[in-house]
């Protein structure tokens, strides 16, 4: 550090600023600095807050205002040093492994799923649009979008200035008039029987002045502005909700497209007081507690579109005491701790073996078989699981071809934990090579030496010298191995997507990790419930958290025997 | 010393902290769908390859034959997916059907100043995207996919209606209409009905079996005169295929739901374990015992052992012919033969429609454009080209299978056929069926089977 850099103390014969203990002054071109990165740092969390509020989610606005808190509280002052180097970390930490943590613990202890993905008032809204329906035989009319003349286009009155088509037959016509009032002088020389729409009702609109497109909609009206395409489509919502009332039964002309009108009504109607969803026949749903609207008299189907509840510990309680779940979760829970268990040893016996070979001195071209053994562990487990399934059918796969054998591979429980455990070895021994490789070139030769010396042979020396110093090296990456191979998605996904499934169970395969069997839950399966899907996962977390602790605690034995 | 560490480290600080609130940002910006949504994204264009319905080959032509000056702009599936945002219509289409919808985009343009977005999305992920985006406050306005998603869309919330007015629904095959029909309501616009049928390799088969008795015996003799590998090739899978087992246990006047005299299904009962159902589920194990079918054959090497002549018979449905047509197979597509005691075996019918955002920013313009473009001949037609698949339009139909005895044929092969059930419950059928089917083939009781699959589906019912 070259002299220049460091102003010494006092030098400048100014006292030492206020609170920098050491008396070193800091510049203010540093304090600027600062000052310009807390602000810009808060004006970022302020425009995210901004969006936040405006897609309505509060949660995200006061997590977003406690970390603008805490980058204020923490780097405007000159305390909490450690605090200015951890909060960043500290901020992430919490958003993308507290926060999906919590996410899914929340989540656990609802029914989201399919049909049950909105809200409540969501839920009421869609049953309500839903119902729309058309008129029978009602006319469609060319629709046009007005606000009356001289009112602003974002805010002016919303009306629709109506046609009726001069092809519909005659007597259409005059019904349509019966009901909407014809005064004769609505209707144009080219037949076009004209009306304007209102929230108020439908009234003739006279035809002179009027001019009509080719389409049959209306292009200009006197004392109206027509709004564009674009115009319109600025007030789209309100376009959409604006019904014309027509007649007594609630039937009201709404838009269907940008130029055509439909005569229709909502056949679902939501009684607040009560709390029931009513239909045109007069049948009556009530909310239930499982988040749908089911019919009062329990006869015919629930509404389809349902909300989220909360359901305490239902989840839960599904995973162990359902019969389909228990049954199957155990027999799971025990594949899941065998497949691991063996697919870590038998890949970490093999890499080692060839680790030891490769090894030896003696061996000559080692760069070239190393680099050979290492290929199946650089294939991406994509191309090589679907290939390896393909190898594994009965009919069709090279294993059957070329061995003679007729073994089920795929169908039959245990020949499928068996193709697992083969795809397994050949994908993971490299690695078990790869490390084991480089643990033995860190023993040192002298205590290979000394055994030789205290007249140990090659299989001794290996079993009781070598061994335990690289089980002490390697243990906590069998450790990771073990904990990755738990959650070995992706193979079992690829190569049996957990079949063999028997006894008539679709959701319980033989070969099912835990994963898997909530991979299918969530997603696959006839219900996705998500909300049980996370509370596998949450299983799985304490269980993979349990066997980690167990197993480090384990491997710290080992290193303090050695 | 001190002073410099002390700039160093505010340096340090001032990054990660920017680092963090760009992080931050971001991360608030997302609802936890939409985030997830981003992950799935990148896992769709990987999958785009993997699309097993499109060929690439054929892919490619319909790119090249789009007009280049086309105003509509193709957004590749790498970037973050378009959303519905006020100013353009966003189309989500797989590539295909992207590719077939760059005209009519270009003319809507044109007739009335709305800019279209086509943006791809490959096909498998379509349906979740649409329903997670949506979800999410986002979306397109139209997307582009299969009928059998209704119920679980409607069910979410995704969609809206379309009230289509009564000539135009008398425009389009009934069926296809009833495809896009939920509890009496119409959610979409139809395009293209797709069926399973049965494709025979002309060389090895010169005559259409009249029974499919008469197809298996052919088929034996062929593997007998080893001219064959297989006497017949159909989709099967370890964890079965209720697709395609359906129009077996269909062909005696079984299925999965009853039907309901106003149309649609009747979700709340299965009839799985019905007598006629299990007339078919017979005749699915007398195939198996005959060779017919297997479990062997799965979604990656049935269609294969076609094109590669090892059986002169395919079950399968429009997807197959661009690999046999590139393989020069010359095959001949005729409707599934019936069983010599009458039975007539009865596929399900697929519809392809667009269907409307419930979360549309351009409700009406997304409406003008499935309603009154979509019903057009030459879309229809358009749409046909990229797809192989006959048009829901009936003139659309009429047209194209003037002029192409292939679509005539696999018109000829839906008919009588019903559209796949569209409601929720559906969804609880498909695995536990499948596997009961893959028993059965696999040699285990039909009724045994069927009897379980029915049990499993009242329950989730």
């Amino acid at each position: 550090m070259s002299q220049s850099v460091i102003d010494p103390p006092g030098s400048t014969g100014e006292p030492p600023a206020p609170g920098t203990g050491d008396g070193v002054r800091t510049p203010a071109g540093v304090h600027a600095a600062r000052w310009a990165l807390i602000a810009a740092a808060l004006l970022g969390l302020g425009y995210a807050a901004q969006q936040a509020i405006e897609a309505g989610s509060w949660l995200i606005v006061t997590v977003v205002a406690f970390i603008a808190m805490s980058i204020l509280v923490v780097y405007s002052t000159q305390r909490f040093i450690p605090a200015k180097y951890l909060l960043p970390g500290l901020i992430l930490l919490v958003l993308f492994q507290i926060w999906p943590i919590v996410y899914t613990a929340a989540t656990a202890f609802t029914n989201y799923g399919d049909g049950h993905t909105l809200s409540k008032d969501e839920a009421i809204v869609a049953a309500q649009a839903q119902s729309v329906r058309q008129d029978p035989d009602a006319p469609r009319y060319g629709m046009s979008v007005a606000v009356p003349e001289g009112e602003p286009i974002e805010t002016g009155e919303l009306s629709f200035l109506l046609t009726a088509t001069p092809t519909a037959d005659a007597e259409e016509l005059e019904e349509g008039a019966e009901e909407t009032g014809d005064t004769g002088e609505n209707v144009t020389a080219d037949g076009y029987q004209l009306f304007v729409g209102t929230e108020e009702g439908l009234e003739p609109l006279a035809a002179e002045g009027v001019s009509v497109r080719a389409n049959g909609t209306v292009e200009t009206a006197p004392g109206y502005r027509v709004l564009n395409l674009l115009e319109a489509n600025q007030r789209s919502r309100e376009v959409t909700d604006l019904a014309v009332p027509v007649g007594e039964s609630g039937s009201a002309v709404k838009a269907a497209t940008t130029s055509q009108a439909f005569v229709g009504q909502p056949t679902m109607v939501y009684d607040e007081e009560a709390d029931t969803m009513t239909n045109a026949e007069g049948k009556v749903y009530v909310a239930s507690e499982t988040g749908n609207f089911v019919p009062e008299d329990g006869e015919g189907a629930a509404l389809p579109a349902g909300w989220t509840v909360n359901v305490g510990f239902d989840n839960f309680l599904t995973i162990f005491t359902d019969p389909a779940f228990r049954g199957g979760f155990l027999k799971i829970f025990a594949w899941n701790l065998a497949f691991p268990i063996i697919s870590v040893a038998s890949t970490f016996v093999l890499g080692m073996l060839l680790a030891i070979l490769f090894n030896d001195p003696r061996l000559k071209g080692k760069g070239i078989y190393r680099s050979l053994l290492v290929l199946p562990y650089a294939l991406p487990v994509f191309v090589t699981g679907l290939i390896w399934a393909a190898m594994f059918n009965q009919q069709f796969g090279l294993i059957n071809d070329m061995t003679g054998l007729n073994v089920n591979w795929l169908g039959d429980p245990w020949a499928a934990r068996l193709a697992l455990i083969i795809t397994n070895l050949w994908l993971g021994f490299p690695y078990m090579f790869l490390i084991c490789t480089g643990a033995l070139q860190s023993i040192p030769t002298d205590v290979k030496e000394a055994a030789a010396v205290d007249g140990a042979g090659p299989l001794r020396t290996l079993v009781s010298v070598t061994m335990p110093l690289l089980l002490v090296a390697v243990g906590p990456l069998l450790i990771a191995s073990f904990a990755f191979n738990f959650n070995n998605f992706t193979l079992i996904y690829l190569v049996t997507d957990g079949g063999p499934f028997v006894d008539g169970n679709s959701l319980v395969g033989s070969t099912d990790l835990l994963i898997n069997f909530s991979y299918r839950i969530a997603l696959e399966s006839g219900n996705p419930n998500i909300g049980l899907a996370s509370a596998v996962s949450i299983v799985i977390f304490m269980l993979v958290g349990a066997i980690s602790y167990v197993g480090f605690r384990q491997s710290k034995a080992l290193e303090e025997v050695n | 010393m001190k002073r410099t560490t002390g700039v160093i480290a505010s340096a340090a600080v001032a990054a990660l902290l920017l680092a963090a609130c760009g992080d931050t940002d971001t991360d608030t910006e997302e609802t936890p769908a939409a985030a997830e949504e981003t992950a799935t994204e990148t896992e769709a264009t990987e999958n785009e390859a993997t699309e097993t319905e499109a060929p690439a080959a054929e892919d490619e032509e319909t790119t090249e034959d789009a007009a280049p000056e086309d105003e509509a702009t193709t957004e590749d599936a790498g970037e973050e997916p378009a959303a519905s945002d006020g100013t353009s219509l966003v189309i989500w289409a797989d590539d295909l059907r992207s590719a077939a919808l760059e005209d009519v985009a270009a003319t809507f343009e044109e007739e009335t100043g709305v800019p279209v977005t086509l943006q791809v999305v490959a096909n498998e992920n379509l349906r979740e995207q649409f329903g997670d985006a949506v979800s999410a406050g986002a979306g397109p306005d139209i997307a582009v996919g299969a009928h059998d998603w209704l119920g679980e869309l409607v069910q979410n919330n995704v969609v809206a209606p379309v009230q289509l007015s009564s000539d135009l629904v008398g425009q389009f095959s009934p069926e296809s209409v009833e495809g896009f029909t939920f509890e009496g309501q119409t959610y979409g616009v139809p395009y293209s009905v797709e069926s399973l049928a049965l494709i025979r390799n002309v060389e090895m088969a010169p005559e259409e079996p009249a029974t499919f008795e008469e197809l298996v015996a052919t088929g034996q003799q062929l593997v007998e005169d080893g001219e064959a590998e297989l006497v017949m090739a159909q989709e099967v899978g370890q964890e079965g295929n209720a697709y395609n087992m359906y129009p077996y246990l269909a062909a005696y006047g079984g299925g999965i739901f009853p039907l309901l005299d106003e149309g649609g299904f009747d979700g709340s009962q299965a009839i799985l374990d019905s007598e006629e159902t299990l007339q078919g589920a017979e005749k699915i194990a007398w195939l198996a015992e005959q060779d017919a079918l297997t479990v062997n054959l799965d979604g990656s090497n049935t269609i294969p052992q076609f094109v590669e002549g090892n059986t002169a018979f395919l079950v399968s449905g429009p997807w197959a012919i661009q690999q046999a047509t590139d393989a020069g197979i010359d095959y001949a597509i005729s409707p599934l033969p019936d069983f010599e005691d009458g039975g007539d075996p009865s596929p399900f019918l697929g519809v392809n429609g667009f269907y409307v955002s419930a979360n549309s920013q351009n409700p009406q313009i997304a409406q003008t454009f499935v309603q009154e473009y979509v019903s057009r001949v030459d879309v229809q037609v358009a749409l046909f080209e990229a797809g192989d698949r006959p048009p829901a339009l009936t003139a659309a139909y009429d047209e194209v299978a003037a002029a192409n005895e292939d679509i005539e044929a696999w018109g000829l092969a839906a008919e009588g056929g019903t559209p796949m059930p569209n409601i929720p419950a559906m969804n609880a059928v498909w695995g536990p069926l499948g596997i009961a089917t893959a028993a059965i083939v696999n040699g285990q009781d039909p009724a045994e089977q069927m009897d379980t699959a029915q049990a499993e589906v009242e329950t989730a019912l």
